[in-house]
């Protein structure tokens, strides 16, 4: 049944306590959701917010404290969630939220926005074929589980395994520290045995060059 | 193995297959060997010395990989006038092949990718392989690995239109990773690892990937017919390029690759290759043998197998299992990129990867022909530096000869026949034999073409097609020294251990931008100008041998963005450039996702900046989208490898509940990345922020709510 109650304000503009500014915008509020759902239907769409704004207008002089748009969205999530309920047959005492988003899943699925917008909402009886599409549509990202667990073998890498691990075999850094000694050793001997006349004339053949290019 | 498969394709006897290879390589080697001979002659008429020795050496390796990529022209050349017997597809009568009660998997998996393009590919397949009435044998699985939480969202909620679209609830699944460890081989093993077990056989996608249905029934067909066969890997066509530079790769793609690919036929057989995607896999010793294990050692060798695609064939044929190049099989698919840069960038990975491969080429018990394609993987690669050696040496060797003072003595050459040619006329020589090593396989290709006339016709005749290939060389030329340039660094920077973080590339709907390109390729034009002065200042004969490689760097910059532009590329086609089949007369998968991607186009406006965590604001506002991720988040619960990984991240904790109501309060912003993620797996949190966000009063919502809830009401889809 729907509710009897005053849509028109009272003596003092007010409506049901508030003023008219705050019903606005909870008939904003509502009307987003309502919205975000697809209801693209305008006569629709205002009736639904209209419904929804005359559960919240029901309870707002027992709550005085509570803003309009505070009272307008629960009673909003409290109507879809309850139409939500009845069409699934689900009990909506104890359940819980995910029984609203069940239903928004059936919705998309059943195509509600394309299909079935008279429907949304709607007190029962539902068209059988909605109320199939609605209850059986059924939501699958994979099939059954069928776990199994893949165990590599290990790859016989044979010496190269020595090899990537050289860091890791034990002395490494000590004869690394021996072997850099030893290079030193051969660098100094180099130079004082006329490795450092070579470089030098290498550098004067190369200046040479350059003059050369630059004539 | 518990069942160890029948054998009932006959498989080439061992000693032919040998007697195979040695000629396939044989010839490669007698070719190099006496080219080298020529070479060495050359060198020692002007006087031996240790650069030298170090030249030739360079040489007989280069022209040795140059041989061999000219002995698979020519042998697929000659496979293809004669035809073979022994490919896959003529193995066995397999069209007859009953598969009823097989099931196969279609797995794509994909990381942070375009999801219009990557869904509307995927419709195409799905369509094509319905239009086959074998759908009920198939089932798709996106396998997203994708870690932007936009993109992550987005997926979804494409899937969810497509699911109803296609009405393919149960046939195209959506599955993404909490963690993406081990990338895509992680991804695979992910999915086998859940559901590999249901199928017989999967066949693995890119996500660019498109698969005429015929070509997938077929696929499994051939597996069906042949029980030994582990996998068959399809030779997937370069399609849908439209800059100049994505239409000539895909030109010479189409043109030369199946010369290309019957050469490598012949020598490869049933221990072919895995390229990573197009391609049909036997399930069960897939999960049996090649799951890969860690490389010993510290990164760039050890640690995870990058490529692990050579690798996992190399461990199947390890196991007796055999692979195939289905070669003719048309109607598998990929796209290419469409810049130098953006192809730099892809080389990159892949060289990381196939170097990776210098490890594993030694491991115990692999097939020789499986260390052949890892070998020649490697040098795709390290040949840059070794072709870059090549030309410092020889320029050290003709400065070192002009200003050390030591005269030229000219000798006679060796061999008898070139006794009186001079010097200059004997490097002529080698450098015409060179030439005719690279091109031979082009100029067999455009006769291969020639022969045939519908194909003829499907590249835009004959004249066109040879204006095509001249086109595509003059481009390779230019485009090869960069290529060098950037292989010698790659492989230097991973040899060291260096990471290098590339930008991510600024195109705009011409193509890469100029500054981008400047930034990119400011070395290449540095070391082209300053190579061209040295050589012109030893001998500006010499500076004119070295034109083509100069000119390739010195032009980088307007090479890289002119062939990146569209208008080019369209402008080409218009001349009857660089046609392909699939240009001029398109499949019907590539036309029905050319289409939807037009229109796409038309009605998204792609190019409008989203606003930040849009993803994050759509899965919590959004109902239907809201209800789609929570649904999915629950379904993965159920796995319990993915509850002990939404227990990592902390999901149904309290303070995940917490960061929930942080986000409300604070906006998306206050929170690090990993949080948003946090929050955004929890299935719970999910549910209670889009009821809060919707039921709270404007003032206690953080603005950026306020902005995205203003936003979600004046959307009209």
């Amino acid at each position: 049944m729907e509710p009897t109650l005053k849509i028109l304000p009272d003596v003092s503009g007010q409506i049901a306590g508030r003023s008219l500014e705050e019903w606005n915008a909870a008939y904003v509020k509502v009307e987003n959701y309502f919205h975000a759902l697809r209801i693209r239907n305008k006569p629709l769409l205002g009736r639904m917010v209209l419904r929804v704004l005359e559960r919240a207008q029901q309870r707002a002089p027992a709550e005085p404290s509570r803003s309009a748009t505070e009272l307008a969205a629960e009673e909003m999530d409290k109507f879809v969630t309850e139409w939500f309920a009845a069409v699934l047959q689900i009990s909506p005492a104890g359940t819980d939220q995910m029984l609203s988003t069940r239903g928004r899943l059936a919705l998309l699925l059943c195509d509600m926005p394309g299909k079935w917008q008279d429907q949304f909402l709607r007190p029962g009886p539902w068209p059988e074929e909605f109320v199939e599409a609605m209850r059986e549509t059924f939501f699958r990202a994979g099939p059954d589980f069928q776990l199994s667990k893949m165990v590599p073998r290990p790859l016989d890498l044979g010496p190269i395994t020595t090899l990537s691990n050289f860091g890791k075999l034990p002395y490494v850094r000590m004869i690394s520290a021996w072997l850099l000694f030893g290079l030193l050793l051969v660098a100094i001997f180099w130079f004082t045995h006329g490795g450092f006349d070579r470089v030098k004339s290498q550098l004067s053949l190369m200046l040479e060059s350059v003059t050369h290019l630059n004539r | 193995m518990a069942d160890a498969p029948t054998i009932s394709v006959t498989p080439l006897p061992r000693a032919r297959r040998g007697w195979r290879l040695f000629l396939f390589y044989s010839s490669a080697v007698l070719l190099t060997g006496l080219v080298s001979m020529l070479f060495a002659d050359l060198l020692w008429r002007t006087g031996w010395s240790t650069s030298r020795t170090v030249l030739l050496s360079l040489f007989i390796i280069l022209f040795l990989l140059t041989a061999i990529g000219c002995m698979h022209g020519v042998y697929g050349f000659f496979i293809r006038i004669f035809g073979t017997k022994r490919c896959i597809t003529a193995l066995k009568s397999y069209q007859e092949q009953k598969i009823d009660g097989v099931s196969t998997a279609i797995v794509f998996p994909i990381y942070n990718e375009d999801p219009v393009r990557f869904f509307e590919g995927l419709r195409a397949t799905y369509e094509s392989l319905e239009r086959t009435g074998q759908l009920d044998r198939f089932d798709f699985f996106i396998l997203s690995d994708s870690t932007n939480p936009d993109r992550w969202v987005e997926e979804e909620r494409r899937w969810s239109d497509l699911v109803r679209e296609l009405d393919a609830l149960g046939k195209i699944y959506y599955r993404r990773r909490l963690f993406n460890e081990e990338r895509k081989s992680g991804n695979i093993r992910d999915f086998l690892n859940t559901w590999g077990r249901r199928y017989r056989y999967f066949v693995c996608c890119d996500a660019d990937s498109v698969m005429r249905g015929e070509t997938l029934v077929d696929l499994v067909k051939l597996m069906e017919a042949s029980p030994t066969v582990g996998l068959i890997q399809t030779m997937p066509a370069l399609v849908n390029a439209e800059s100049l530079f994505g239409r000539i790769q895909q030109f010479a793609n189409r043109l030369y690759a199946p010369v290309f690919i019957s050469g490598l036929n012949y020598w490869a057989l049933d221990l072919g290759n895995y390229w990573g995607h197009n391609a049909i896999i036997r399930t069960e010793p897939f999960m049996q043998f090649c799951d890969l294990p860690q490389l010993p050692g510290r990164k760039p060798f050890g640690g995870q197998i990058l490529s692990h695609d050579f690798v996992e064939a190399a461990l199947m044929l390890r196991e007796n299992w055999e692979a195939w190049l289905a070669y003719d099989l048309e109607g598998s698919y990929e796209e290419a990129p469409q810049s130098l840069i953006e192809n730099a960038q892809r080389e990159r990975r892949w060289c990381q990867g196939n170097l990776q491969h210098g490890l594993v080429l030694f491991a115990k018990g692999l097939r020789g022909v499986s260390r052949m394609h890892l070998l020649l993987g490697i040098f795709g690669y390290v040949a840059s530096p070794l072709w870059l050696a090549f030309m410092l040496t020889f320029n050290w060797i003709y400065w070192y000869q002009k200003f050390t003072g030591l005269s030229d003595i000219p000798v006679e050459s060796f061999n008898p026949y070139l006794k009186n040619w001079s010097g200059t006329e004997h490097a002529f020589l080698v450098f015409m034999i060179c030439m005719i090593v690279i091109m031979l396989p082009k100029f067999l290709s455009l006769v291969d073409l020639a022969r045939d006339w519908p194909r003829r016709r499907a590249f835009g005749g004959l004249l066109n097609a040879t204006a095509g290939v001249v086109g595509e060389t003059i481009f390779s030329t230019l485009h090869a020294p960069l290529l060098m340039l950037w292989h010698t660094r790659f492989v230097i920077t991973n040899l060291a251990g260096i990471s290098v973080g590339w930008t991510t590339q600024r195109r705009n709907a011409a193509g890469t931008d100029w500054l981008y390109a400047v930034q990119r390729h400011w070395g290449h034009t540095l070391i082209g100008v300053v190579w061209g002065w040295f050589t012109w200042q030893l001998d500006p004969t010499l500076f004119w041998w070295f034109t083509p490689m100069l000119a390739g760097m010195v032009l980088s910059v307007p090479l890289s963005v002119l062939t990146s532009r569209r208008s080019l590329g369209a402008r080409a086609r218009s001349a009857g450039l660089f046609l392909t089949p699939e240009e001029t007369k398109p499949p019907m998968e590539i036309v029905s996702l050319r289409s939807r991607l037009k229109i796409h186009e038309l009605t998204e406006n792609a190019d409008a900046p989203r606003r930040p965590h849009a993803g994050l604001a759509e899965a919590v506002l959004d109902p239907y989208v809201n209800a789609v991720h929570v649904m999915l988040l629950r379904e993965k619960e159920l796995n319990p490898v993915y509850a002990e990984q939404f227990a990592r991240l902390g999901a149904g904790s309290d303070a995940v509940r917490l960061l929930g109501e942080k986000i409300l309060a604070d906006g998306p912003d206050k929170l690090k990345p990993s949080e948003r993620v946090a929050v955004m797996a929890d299935q719970r949190v999910m549910v209670w922020l889009h009821q809060q966000a919707w039921l709270r009063p404007e003032e206690k919502l953080a603005p950026w709510w306020k902005a995205m809830i203003r936003e979600f009401s004046h959307r009209e889809n």
